[in-house]
Order: C-alpha cells, then structure tokens, then sequence
C-alpha cells in the first residue's frame, strides 16, 4: 500500500522543483501597470474623457436574477449609455441563475438591456458557475459557440481573452498561452468567472486558479483583469505589475462582504455597481458605478510597457 | 517558460496515469477499468454524434427558444437511445474505486484544503441523482480544480466531470444529461 504512495510522492516533488526552477525564471516581460486614482476617503473623481475614437466598453457581472435591483441598475447602465456611448459590454460570468428557460434569457437578460440591445451594443460572455453550457450557442452572448474565445478591440490595439475558470483544462491553458503569445496587441485583457484576488468572505482569491493562470499573465504583458463570483466590486492593488477588478455586483450583492485585506484599493459592497471603462493610448480610464448613478470608484491605469530593445 | 511548465503539468498527468496503469497497488485491474471506461466513452460519444447528425447544428442557431428545443430533442434522442442505462455503465467498481484513491490522494495533499473548498465551493448536492436526467437548473457547476482533471481519464466531445455534492458526473453538456455518478468521492 505504501510503495505506490511513496513512487507518487517521489514524482510529484521531482515536477514541483523542476515547476518552481522554470517559475522563479518567469520574468516579467513589461514593466508594471500603474494606477493613478483619487486617495481613500476622498470624493474626487476622474472623469471619463470620452474621446472620439477611443475603445469604450463597460464590465458587468452576476446579474441574470431578474430582480427589481439588477434592472435598476440596468436602467443606470441605460442611462449611462447617453452620454457615453461604450461599444460593447463585457460579461464576467453568472449571466443568468437559476432557470435557463426560453423565458428566463428574456426576463434575465433581453428585458433588462433592451435599450442596450436595441442601441447595436453587443455583449461578450464568460461563463460562470451558474450558467449551462449551452449559453455559448446564444446569440446575444457573442461566444461563436465556445467556452473560451479571444476578440480584438474594434479600435485601439486592445485583444480581449475570455476563459472558463470552472473547468481549466490543459487544452484551454495550452490556449490561452498561445493566443498570449501571438498577440502583438498593446492592452491585453483577460476576464473570466472566479477571481485569483479578492478579498470576499464567501468566496475570496481562487489560489489554485492563480497558480495556474497568474505566471501566463505576467510573462505575456496582461494589463488588466475581470472577474466577478463575489458579489461586490472590488479594485485591487497591482498584483505582479497587474490590476485586478472583481465586478460580481451586477445584480446580486453581498452587503458586508469585503474583508479587511491588504489587497483592497478600493471596495463597494453596499450596492449594485457596473464599470465603465475607456482606452486611449496607453491609458484605460474607468469608473465604478452604482444603482443610484453614484461613481463609487474612478481612476487611470497605465498599461505595462514592453523594454526597448 | 510556462509551456515547459504546461508540459510538466501534462508529464505529471502521464506519469500519473501511467502509474495508476502500472501501479502494483493500483494493478491491471485500474488499468482495465480506466480501458473500459474510456471505449465505454468513445461509444458514446459516437452516438452522440450520430443522433446529433439528425438536429439542426446549435451554431446555427442563436435564440433560446432554438437551443432550448435543440438541447432537449437530443436530450430525448440520447435517453431513448440509453433507455437501458443505468448508474455504473461509466463509472464502473474499478473506475470508481480509481476516483476515490485519487481524490483521496490529492484531497490529502498540502493543497487538499484548497481544492477541495474550491469543489465544495455553492455545491450543496441534491439528495437523489438521475441517470439521463437533465443536470438540475438550481444547481451552479462545481469548479474543477486542474489537479482534479489532470489523474482523470482525459474526457472527449462534450462530455465534462462535475461535482454534484461529494459525488462526481459525468454530463453531457450539448444535451445537459447526467450520464452516470459515482456514489461520495469527496471525504467529509
């Protein structure tokens, strides 16, 4: 009974030094990404500049619940939408709970973002661990049929890699590694459903996710990340020269759930909230905003730089 | 660099498998589980195939109302097809045993904390399982830990592992049937 064990262990300790040699090489290829952002506790704002020809979109996540909240807040995104017009919205997974019915997409998701979808902007979908595999054969959802995709910005030079972290297997690592690699986009970002940082109670840092995907990220110049699965925003502090959202505040809330933690830049867990994001350059510029139209959180972010040669 | 580490992740899965295969513990009799289990796969997703052949394809779809009837005339097609299924066509003694002595080894491992609250993570369980019944709505997917999968036989066409619970399906995920189960894998 022993042996078998011992053998396995033996194996397992010989690919972990030669996996922790190979890591402790990981360089980072581009410098940090940077964040300038009002201090805490002040009410300071960076406005959107909403420039002509710059690479608008919005981030959404944990939504499809059907609840007078989430459409609210759908009405705020609404209402956003007609003094920034964002191009499309990006979908960080939980897209619908509960029921998938025919009726439930229309009460879910078409009802609430009519006005969205009848104005041409289009939706990318991650999927999250409330949603049926089939959602990826929706239309609306734009996902071509896939569980994990990558899409290029319309304007700026912005590619969007879109995973499913509920089921990581090595082909969609091997994937994303190569799509990482082939890209010669200045903004690479990645969102997916379980956040490698968080600082929620109920759910927190996927730490086995972030062993697997974090080393890609850094050695490829991602820039920014999305995810959602806690229900709350949460702006975290560079992590490895990257900047992680957690954006599952789209319709569900945990109300208190934010822990105190080193990690947190800025928190808000007392409402619904939606992100507005826009590119211009090296720049993303973006703002947290809440059900009541309150921007909870605002900032600018300087994408990771390759050296010069 | 991290494709030298994806390839030792993957060499790590060889040798995982081949040792379950070579295992004196694990015996012939793992590997012929693993063997039955993985024709028992490929015949399956044959069908699939076949009785998909007969439906519009889903990518040619795109409204609810279309994939829901797609998803549900296969879902009919494979359960007639399967009528006489029943629990441990898939997972049969010797597969299931391999599950438990794997999960047992990595639940025990220094991670084991990790990933089993990750699998454990919104995964109440439901108190009775079906074969060829759809995958209940209330129920969220159970995340599947890469150190999970990786002593898994490796899986082909839509066929996924979830976790319902303690207890691990195999679903077909263009159809959204549960194929087979085994009985608690994950130890309380």
């Amino acid at each position: 009974m022993r042996k078998p064990h011992s053998l396995l262990a033996i194996l397992s300790v010989v690919f972990l030094l030669i996996a922790v040699g190979n890591c402790a090489g990981v360089q980072t290829t581009g410098g940090p990404a940077t964040v300038e952002a009002p201090p805490a506790g002040s009410t300071a704002i960076v406005p959107l500049p909403n420039k002509s020809g710059s690479l608008k979109f919005a981030v959404l996540g944990d939504f499809g619940t059907a609840s007078k909240r989430q459409y609210e807040l759908a009405a705020e995104m609404a209402k956003f939408y007609t003094g920034f017009k964002f191009d499309f919205v990006i979908l960080v997974g939980d897209n619908l709970y509960g029921a998938e019915r025919p009726q439930d997409f229309k009460a879910k998701f078409e009802d609430p973002y009519k006005p969205l979808l009848d104005a041409g902007v289009k939706f990318y979908a991650a999927l999250g661990n409330h949603d049926a595999r089939a959602q990826r054969y929706y239309k609306p959802f734009n996902m071509g049929g896939e569980l994990y995709y990558s899409f290029k910005a319309p304007n700026e030079k912005v590619r969007f890699l879109v995973l499913d972290s509920t089921y990581p297997v090595p082909e969609q690592i091997a994937w994303l590694e190569k799509a990482l690699k082939d890209s010669s986009d200045d903004w690479k970002i990645v969102y997916f459903h379980h956040p490698i940082y968080s600082s929620g109670e109920r759910h927190g840092s996927d730490l086995k996710l972030r062993e697997t995907l974090e080393p890609l990220f850094i050695k490829y110049n991602v820039s920014v990340v999305f995810t959602g699965h806690d229900h709350f925003y949460e702006r975290i502090k560079p992590q490895n020269g990257i900047v992680h959202f957690v954006v599952g505040s789209g319709g569900m809330l945990a109300v208190g759930d934010i822990l105190k933690t080193d990690l947190t830049a800025k928190g808000f867990d007392t409402d619904q909230a939606f992100m507005a994001v826009e590119i211009s350059g090296d720049k993303m510029y973006f703002n947290a905003i809440s059900r009541p139209g309150e921007i909870v959180d605002s900032g600018i972010i300087e994408r990771r730089i390759l050296p010069k040669p | 660099m991290s494709r030298t580490i994806l390839s030792h992740v993957i060499a790590l899965g060889a040798l995982t498998g081949a040792f379950a295969a070579e295992s004196p513990k694990a015996g012939p009799s793992e590997a012929q589980a693993v063997g039955a289990f993985e024709a028992r796969v490929k015949e399956y997703v044959a069908l699939h195939e076949k009785l998909e052949a007969t439906l519009p394809k889903f990518a040619e779809k795109g409204t609810p109302e279309q994939v829901d009837k797609n998803q549900r005339a296969l879902g009919a097609l494979i359960k007639s097809a399967r009528s006489d299924a029943k629990p441990g066509d898939f997972f049969s003694p010797g597969m299931q045993a391999l599950v438990k002595r794997v999960m047992g080894e990595v639940l025990s491992g220094p991670d084991g904390k990790t990933i089993k609250s990750s699998i454990m993570d919104e995964n109440p369980g439901v108190p009775k399982l079906a074969i060829n019944e759809r995958y209940p709505s209330s129920v969220p997917l159970s995340t599947m830990p890469p150190e999970v999968l990786a002593p898994l036989p490796k899986l082909e066409g839509e066929l996924e592992y979830r976790f319902i619970g303690r207890r691990l399906i195999l679903l077909d995920t263009e159809a959204d049937i549960i194929l087979d189960f085994t009985g608690e894998v994950v130890p309380r």
